[in-house]
């Protein structure tokens, strides 16, 4: 207001240098907090006795090295960009649903058994059959959790948390029971129909799911910002007064949210199913949903930015088991990267509140 | 019965632990989603401690400060910082699965996982208690951390009810504005309650890997963390009533195990996910009654 | 004798706002010194650098004898400077033992509950605070839960005490033994700062006033020596002329808003119409059921029993949205969290209740174009002072956040509108613009239930007066030759 107040503190060097950072926005914070965990890879790298810059090139040849390569890449980033949009959508709306995992995992179920009770259908019909399976087994999953929060006021996070656990069991009780294929010694189900396989992408060893991952974040980009529920679900992450204050009925966002995460990480899984195992294997998507988790905060809960995310993630891992093949860096290293790239994510988002 | 009853205290223990840790942080006003985590790390931390050692007292207290580190990563990240709790905690738990397995591997440099075989922590018999003839074994025989958490499950319900620092820790998780107004820093007690709840839980972790496996394997906590989050939850985050959930859980996993053994055809399964399903089932049926710390999860509005 | 406290030259700014400009201020043991001044004067800043929660940022604080610097709340309190903030400071799931233990080192590192329960006992009764010490502090009536704060000083040895409008939330006759027992702590010594901006309170009880304005002192004197009409002059620098209302200066219309034994949580049956083209007045002491009131008519909280009629057409059970839709508009006294959202923008604040309707969209479908056009013809017509639909509103002054909202609500061009607290923290001129909008409305012909605990606004420009107390309206008057003094009685809740 006055301008002799202005004159009183001239900003201090640290204040300056917060100021340019400041104005790199989110975007730029989420950029340092990838430099620094790539930081301390290099830093893990080095105490296991190797050249982190032999390292990086080993995941780097690994990750873009050849088609098939790029393929393998292409297809683990789909089950996290599904998922993590799914995440995104929740954490928009203010709900922690950390059940992404459970509801992979039961949504590969729910699409085996699709594809198993079409074996005669014609393609398209099978494929379509298959990931609806998935899709509704997955938010029925998440439709349970909900129910446990909306109806008994369970934390959210501790239904979806322990929820993941009794669905692990509960496809492992599955697979030794009727999606199981006899006498196979370990739990499987028998292959799925040919029908039901996902085709794959012309010249790449990848499969469709990609594609169909790209046009769900698409979607769910105009869903955010481009309708009245998208809008409502922001509202209701900023302030649930101010939601009830505006006329939208906090029940009604948490069942769309919940329904709608949990039918992509549902679509995820059987993704996964058809796309590349051709069957429903025990923990076949074992740490996916906490991927999801990592995904959606890495492109800053916005659809389109979980796109280039989750690519980072999925080359980032098959490029590190090619590293663990050539230099004998422990893969596990990109598990370490994934935790430590959500800490410094949560560390510059949370800088930003005011 | 008797053996039954063993394996519920045994498979209890270390959930226990952790879920001790876990109500220092939670009481304080921090959701203790970490605990599985600072579990892991603290098992990690023991078996190379006494491996590295050749001394378990050594590995224990590296245990401590392994789960305490733990904690201190993630008081800076969601105290310090005020990220989500629950998102901290998960991303800590993936950092702690990682960095664990990563390190066992690097330290053989065979890309293998390292071959440790500590030597279990002994039993440690009560004198003259340990003859009474049918609960003398039960209750007074027992490795020495196994001890160490019923004495912590007494020491922390003093401390929490009978000790300016327990009503402290409490005020701040009901309503951490007070405490400032009282003239007291909530934001270090919150970060030194979280920091202390890891080295609890780590001691949790310890349990496994120094009193029951003898060795670290990836992920050998396997869902413990979030079995004692549930544990404190349902007991109401006082140290006994916790310590009930946490027999009960054990009871349901000793009973599956029996099961197993009498070649009863139960699944295992199914009989897996009991303790899973107990925790929902009471917390839906405490639904608005359970009373949380009135200010969990709410993040500090002050820096200082 | 040395003053126990003296501040001087004290300076805090907020960004470019100069809270506390150059200000002195001292009191004396066994003094009650009043600390008068608007909101937004700068008491509560000068407060906060005296108790350590703030830094001030040039100026100098003495304090029994010693200087105050860079001092955090624990080092006031050991100094013996206790703060009674207008919102307590005690932990409502803890016993009021447990609340004077917490942070007390004279207590000792392991807590003797039963020992201090016997002790509080004792001095209650000394000060005649009549307080259980096994009571939890949920259970207790808000005058009770200040005892408890005041007790808690008492016993710490304070040397002054801050009360920080201790009167705002207390029924008359609570008031009156509050004023009691300042004479006591008075009478054994202590000094007490007493923040208020009710004049008939300071001038009963206080030795000296000091008066605030706009970060600067206004004035300071005897209360001996002083008269209210100088307080007031004091403390509003310029009369700010208030519009007035002719009562009864214009044809009402048909029943717009009818209320009929409306009964839920914290209200009585309640029973009133308001007519289109007049503003019905609802004053009394703030946390009377105003606030459960105006919810229950928006329909963010459930009627138990009764009905609420929206033009003609039966509210009693309809959605928020539905009753939008019946021409409700409500302003709601909390800006930060109900009314607005601060993380978002004038834009999206602007369409917050409209989503669905043009220009801002449709059910399905919002349509950012045209609602970014109309957002600019509204910034431009309620004179909301910002770079942009696109600002986020918390950066926005609370004149221009209140601005948003009341373009969003009156755009709708609105046949009932319920406001609550509609200028509570704005500066004076800002008030004149929200009382301006509300005669307008009435103009042209809306119903309007206009809540407010400033009297003088509601005098100002309501047909009828009705006054709030207890969670039933204790009385409804045309505003014509108001006995003032029945007013007063209705408000501490006597019939008279």
């Amino acid at each position: 207001m006055s301008d002799a107040s202005n004159s009183l503190s001239p900003p201090a060097p640290l204040a300056r240098l917060r100021l340019s950072l400041g104005r790199l926005g989110l975007g730029g914070n989420i950029l340092i907090a990838l430099l620094l965990s790539i930081a301390s890879a290099a830093l893990l790298i080095a105490l296991a006795g190797k050249n982190p810059l032999d390292g990086f090139l080993a995941i780097l040849a690994g990750a873009f090295g050849d088609t098939h390569q790029i393929g393998v890449a292409l297809n683990r980033t789909t089950p996290y960009l599904l998922s993590g949009i799914g995440v995104a959508i929740c954490f928009r709306a203010g709900i922690i649903n950390l059940g992404a995992e459970g509801q992979i995992a039961l949504g590969g179920a729910g699409a085996a058994a699709a594809a198993l009770l079409v074996q005669t259908a014609p393609p398209i019909v099978a494929i379509v059959v298959t990931l609806a399976g998935g899709a509704i087994a997955g938010a029925a999953w998440s439709g349970v959790a909900t129910i446990l929060h909306l109806g008994r006021r369970v934390h959210e996070v501790l239904a979806t948390l322990l929820l993941n656990f009794v669905a692990l069991l509960l496809v492992q009780q599955l697979l030794a029971g009727p999606l199981g294929q006899f006498g196979a010694g370990f739990l499987q189900s028998p292959l799925m129909p040919r029908t039901a396989w996902l085709p794959k992408l012309a010249g790449l060893d990848a499969h469709i799911g990609i594609g169909i991952a790209v046009v769900a974040a698409l979607a769910a980009s105009f869903l955010i910002w481009r309708t009245p529920f998208g809008f409502a679900l922001r509202v209701a992450g900023s302030s649930r007064l101010a939601t009830t204050y505006a006329g939208f009925s906090l029940q009604k966002l948490t069942w769309g949210a919940m329904l709608l995460a949990g039918a992509l990480a549902g679509l995820a899984g059987g993704v996964e199913v058809i796309g590349i195992h051709r069957r429903l294997i025990e923990g076949f998507s074992l740490g996916f949903g906490f991927k999801a988790v990592t995904v959606a905060l890495l492109g800053a809960l916005e659809p389109m930015a979980i796109v280039p995310a989750a690519l980072f993630i999925g080359f980032l891992e098959t490029g590190s088991l090619a590293m663990q093949r050539q230099i004998g860096v422990p893969s596990a290293l990109v598990t370490v990267i994934e935790g430590l790239t959500m800490v410094y994510v949560l560390v510059a988002m949370a800088g930003r509140r005011t | 019965m008797i053996e039954f009853l063993a394996a519920t205290i045994r498979i209890a223990t270390p959930i226990l632990l952790a879920g001790l840790g876990g109500i220092l942080s939670e009481r304080a006003g921090v959701f203790a989603v970490g605990l599985e985590g600072m579990m892991l790390v603290g098992a990690f931390a023991a078996t190379i401690g006494t491996w590295g050692t050749d001394n378990s007292l050594v590995g224990l207290l590296i245990a401590l400060l392994g789960g305490g580190a733990t904690g201190l990563v993630v008081a800076l990240v969601a105290v310090r910082y005020r990220a989500d709790n629950m998102v901290t905690g998960l991303a800590v738990n993936i950092v702690a699965l990682g960095l664990t397995s990563y390190l066992m591997r690097i330290l053989a440099s065979s890309g293998k996982p390292l071959a440790i075989h500590n030597a279990l922590l002994p039993v440690l018999p009560i004198p003259v208690l340990s003859d009474i003839p049918g609960i003398g074994p039960l209750l007074f025989a027992h490795p020495p951390l196994t001890y160490l958490t019923v004495l912590l499950c007494i020491g922390f319900t003093l401390l929490l009810n009978r000790t300016q620092i327990g009503l402290t820790l409490r005020a701040t998780g009901e309503n951490p504005e007070v405490v400032y107004a009282s003239g007291l820093n909530p934001l270090r007690i919150r970060m030194l309650a979280v920091t202390a709840c890891g080295a609890v839980a780590g001691l949790g972790g310890a349990v496994l890997s120094m009193q029951q496996v003898g060795t670290f394997t990836d992920g050998m906590t396997s869902g413990r963390g979030y079995l004692a989050l549930a544990a404190l939850i349902v007991g109401r985050w006082s140290p006994w009533g916790a310590a009930a959930a946490c027999l009960v859980f054990g009871a349901a996993e000793a009973f599956e195990l029996r099961l197993q053994g009498f070649g009863i055809p139960v699944s295992s399964y199914v009989m897996q996910m009991v303790p899973y399903l107990i925790g929902l089932a009471v917390l839906s049926s405490l639904g608005q009654n359970a009373r949380m710390p009135a200010a969990i999860g709410q993040p500090l509005t002050r820096d200082r | 004798m040395a003053a126990l406290l003296e501040m001087r030259g004290i300076v805090r700014l907020f960004g470019d706002v100069r809270a506390n400009d150059g200000i002195d201020l001292f009191v004396h043991s066994g003094e009650i010194l009043g600390l008068l001044g608007e909101n937004g004067s700068g008491k509560s800043t000068l407060m906060k650098l005296l108790y350590g929660m703030l830094p001030p940022d040039a100026g100098d604080i003495r304090f029994d004898g010693a200087q105050l610097k860079g001092h955090t709340p624990f080092d006031a309190i050991s100094a013996g400077i206790a703060m009674i903030h207008q919102h307590f400071m005690l932990i409502e799931a803890m016993t009021v033992t447990e609340n004077i233990l917490l942070g007390w080192p004279g207590a000792g590192q392991i807590l003797r509950q039963k020992h201090m329960a016997a002790h509080i006992r004792d001095m209650s009764q000394r000060f005649g605070l009549d307080l259980d010490p096994d009571a939890k502090i949920s259970s207790l009536s808000l005058g009770r839960r200040q005892r408890v704060e005041i007790l808690k000083a008492i016993l710490r040895d304070a040397k002054l005490l801050i009360l920080d409008e201790p009167t705002s939330n207390l029924a008359p006759s609570e008031v009156r033994e509050l004023l009691d027992i300042m004479r006591r702590l008075k009478s054994e010594g202590k000094g007490i700062v007493f923040i208020s901006h009710k004049l008939p309170e300071v001038l009963d009880v206080c030795d000296r006033v000091v008066v605030l304005r706009a970060g600067k002192l206004a004035g300071a004197a005897a209360v001996a020596d002083v008269s209210r009409n100088d307080l007031a002059e004091m403390m509003v620098g310029r009369t700010v002329p208030m519009p007035q209302v002719e009562a009864g200066d214009q044809a009402r219309g048909p029943q717009q808003l009818s209320v009929r034994g409306l009964k839920a949580a914290g209200l009585e049956a309640i029973t009133f119409d308001v007519r289109a083209g007049e503003i019905l007045g609802l004053a009394g002491v703030d946390g009377n059921g105003q606030l459960e009131l105006a919810e229950s008519l928006a329909g963010l909280r459930s009627i138990a029993d009764g009905s609420v009629l929206i033009c003609g057409q039966d509210a009693t059970t309809t959605s928020v949205a539905e009753r939008v839709r019946l021409g409700l508009a409500y302003l709601p006294a909390d800006r930060s969290h109900t009314a607005l959202v601060k993380s978002m923008t004038v834009l999206d604040n602007l369409m917050l209740r409209d989503t669905m309707r043009p220009p801002y969209g449709s059910a399905a479908l919002l349509t950012p174009a045209a609602g970014r056009a109309e957002a600019k013809v509204l910034m431009a017509e309620y004179d909301v002072r910002a770079p942009g639909p696109e600002s986020v509103v918390g950066r926005l002054s609370g004149g221009n956040q209140q601005k948003v909202v009341i373009a969003r609500e009156l755009a709708r061009k609105p046949q009932v509108v319920v406001a609550h607290q509609a200028t509570w923290g704005l500066d004076p001129g800002a008030t004149r613009f929200v009382l301006d909008q509300m005669i307008a409305l009435r103009r042209e012909g809306a119903a309007i239930l206009y809540i407010s605990s400033e009297l003088e606004e509601i005098l100002s420009i309501s047909d009828r007066i009705a006054v709030m107390a207890g969670g039933s309206f204790a009385g409804i008057v045309p505003n014509r030759n108001v006995d003032l003094r029945q007013i007063g009685l209705w408000m501490s809740g006597r019939a008279a």
